[in-house]
């Protein structure tokens, strides 16, 4: 019984309750592949991309990627300032 | 056999980089998992877009994806009904109607709502099946990862089995069901991600919609069209499509496999929770996006399907074929570590469910009761060990016995539409008593296996296989609906007060003070809407 209700202050101190926010490992993951990816279809040659009828794939791909993995981790931290206090 | 594609260091690097992130997830999970609610439910915290797309992942599975593909190399456009009939109306009336039911209880497992509602008898029947099926399929699907990598790209059969199911064990042991739904979010824009570039360049090399007009048959452009003529693509009539996969096949999954259910379950209140299934369903009609035009551009590109009446199993090797295709090193790596997480969640999603179906409905209430929560919550990191063990397990007799994954799938057919029928029942009417809800749902899954011996040894006859399997699901729910409503008039029923918050009519209804915005019933309708919508577009 005691268990619960310190767990239960637990979540209501930590504001949302959820553990990990999400969006960070998501936005790292993504900026990283987006990263790799940018820079492997920068360094690589245009016969690579025949196969994908012409366009620099992994360029354009990872561009977007960084993109989107930018905009998770941007939205955390915004999260996080406004809360005051991260989960962790 | 030399492996049909070639992956390079870059390609290895963003493999080797999402399984980092799964286990420093799991790892950084480790420390909130304190009590049994958090380790099988996530302590009922999780907020609805993240329960909402894991219950859609738990869904997407890798062998869903390229079973896909290749049925719409089959099928053509009519696979869409897997998606927009089969699926959509289901996860509406889940979040809608079902939820506050399952949520409001605050029953831990499907089968402990079926203890509640009707009795010990029924929730045993589920939780057994349902434990031994899940494993089962746990390791179905590792085997069928490891022998498609092995055979794609040349990676070795035990390693890959071993390295897998290593790393799932770890995660979840960790993290339990957060660590498991964190990694299907990751999961959902992988797969996303990944597929992309081949629905992009397919339709540029096909010239667009146009370009399947112009190139491919028309029974295989229309979903409805064609459905009542001799052309049929899928084999099957209206009433089949429409009541046989719309309504008992597609509903008996969505709303009692608790391994979807389980993560509505996870949702921080009860408005989360109806909304889950909810917001899963607004991608989920889109993802005929990366399933079904891989499919018809297979066709027209790939020289290895341009000859018609190819055997059944080659249409699987569509989708890995277009990757070969399509993709150069570095998006290829993406692509493959986006079918690996999606078999991976789908074995963690198998190994969550059994152990909380194992700790809770078998092991809680037929082994040791009244146990602390400690006890249990130990019982649960035992139960994955040990679940993930008999999944490897299930790999070598898969080996021998390659039909055993045919046979799962039927064999979970057999209980998910009679199981619909006895939910129906119980929670909208009060009048179903404990025996009818037993009884009907035995009597349900002996009908759904009769038809099927009476189908294969020739007495019954359909047009195709899938035909027989969706009427053999209308037939089991109906005998199900018949049976318990039979069974009830001639039985005991329950007291009023042990059935509140269980059955409509016997439960309070919260007049939340909801937005407008925030409604379950306002985002279901819209679903249901843009899909009608969908289906007469693609008609």
């Amino acid at each position: 019984m005691n268990e619960k209700t310190e767990t239960k202050r637990q979540h209501t101190e930590q504001g949302k309750g959820h553990f990990l926010d999400l969006k960070l490992p998501i936005g790292w993951l993504l900026s990283a592949y987006g990263v790799l990816l940018g820079i492997y279809g920068l360094v690589t040659k245009k016969e690579m991309y025949e196969k994908s009828l012409g366009f620099n794939l992994n360029l354009a791909w990872g561009v977007l990627m960084l993109v989107i993995g930018a905009g998770f981790l941007l939205t955390a931290f915004l999260k996080r300032a406004k809360d005051g206090t991260g989960p962790h | 056999m030399d492996p049909v594609i070639a992956l390079n260091a870059v390609d290895y690097a963003i493999i080797g980089g999402y399984i980092l992130v799964m286990i420093l997830v799991g790892y950084s999970l480790k420390k909130y998992m304190k009590t049994g609610e958090d380790f099988f439910l996530s302590g009922r915290s999780l907020p609805g877009w993240i329960t909402g797309l894991a219950f859609l992942s738990a869904n997407l599975g890798a062998l869903e994806v390229i079973g896909m593909v290749a049925n719409s190399a089959k099928y053509g456009i009519a696979t869409v009904h897997f998606y927009w009939v089969g699926a959509i109306p289901a996860m509406v009336f889940l979040g809608i109607f079902m939820m506050p039911f399952y949520y409001g209880s605050r029953v831990r497992t499907v089968p402990e709502y079926l203890k509640l509602r009707y009795n010990e008898a029924t929730r045993g029947l589920n939780a057994i099946s349902f434990a031994i099926m899940t494993v089962l399929m746990s390791g179905i699907s590792l085997y069928a990862m490891a022998l498609l990598f092995k055979l794609m790209l040349g990676w070795s059969l035990t390693g890959s089995i071993f390295f897998a199911a290593a790393v799932v064990l770890l995660y979840v042991f960790w993290g339990g069901l957060s660590s498991s739904i964190y990694n299907e979010v990751i999961q959902f824009f992988l797969i996303w991600l990944g597929l992309l570039p081949i629905v992009f360049l397919g339709l540029k090399e096909v010239g667009g919609f146009g370009g399947f007009v112009a190139k491919l048959k028309e029974p295989l452009l229309h979903s409805v069209k064609f459905l009542g003529t001799s052309n049929n693509p899928l084999g099957v009539d209206w009433f089949g499509v429409v009541f046989g996969l719309g309504f008992v096949l597609s509903f008996g999954y969505w709303t009692t496999d608790f391994l979807v259910v389980q993560r509505a379950l996870a949702s921080k209140n009860i408005n989360s929770a109806r909304m889950t299934p909810i917001i899963a369903s607004f991608p989920k009609m889109l993802v005929p996006i990366i399933v079904v035009i891989p499919g018809l551009v297979a066709l027209i590109v790939l020289p290895e399907f341009s000859q018609a009446g190819l055997p059944a199993t080659e249409y699987n090797s569509a989708l890995i074929l277009l990757m070969k295709h399509y993709l150069p090193n570095g998006i290829l790596g993406l692509a493959i570590t986006a079918l690996l997480a999606s078999f991976m969640s789908g074995m963690a999603g198998n190994v969550t469910a059994f152990n909380t179906i194992w700790t809770y409905d078998i092991y809680g209430t037929y082994i040791k009761k009244g146990k602390s929560d400690s006890h249990y919550l130990k019982m649960g990191k035992y139960a994955t060990i040990f679940g993930i063990l008999i999944s490897i397990g299930t790999t070598y007799i898969v080996r021998s016995f390659p039909n055993l994954m045919d046979y799962m799938q039927l064999v979970f057919s057999f209980f998910n539409a009679p199981l619909f029928g006895t939910f129906l029942l119980g929670m909208f009417w009060r009048g179903a008593t404990a025996w009818g809800g037993f009884f009907g749902l035995l009597v349900g899954i002996l009908t759904a296996a009769g038809h099927y011996i009476l189908y294969k040894f020739g007495v019954l006859h359909y047009a195709s296989d899938m035909a027989a399997n969706f009427y053999q699901a209308w037939w089991a729910w109906l005998a199900d609906f018949v049976v318990t409503i039979g069974v009830s008039l001639f039985t005991k029923k329950r007291d009023p007060a042990e059935l509140k918050g269980l059955v409509f009519g016997l439960t309070p209804r919260t007049k939340a003070a909801v937005r407008w915005l925030a409604r379950p019933e306002v985002w279901g309708s819209l679903a249901i809407i843009i899909a009608v919508i969908l289906n007469i577009i693609f008609w």
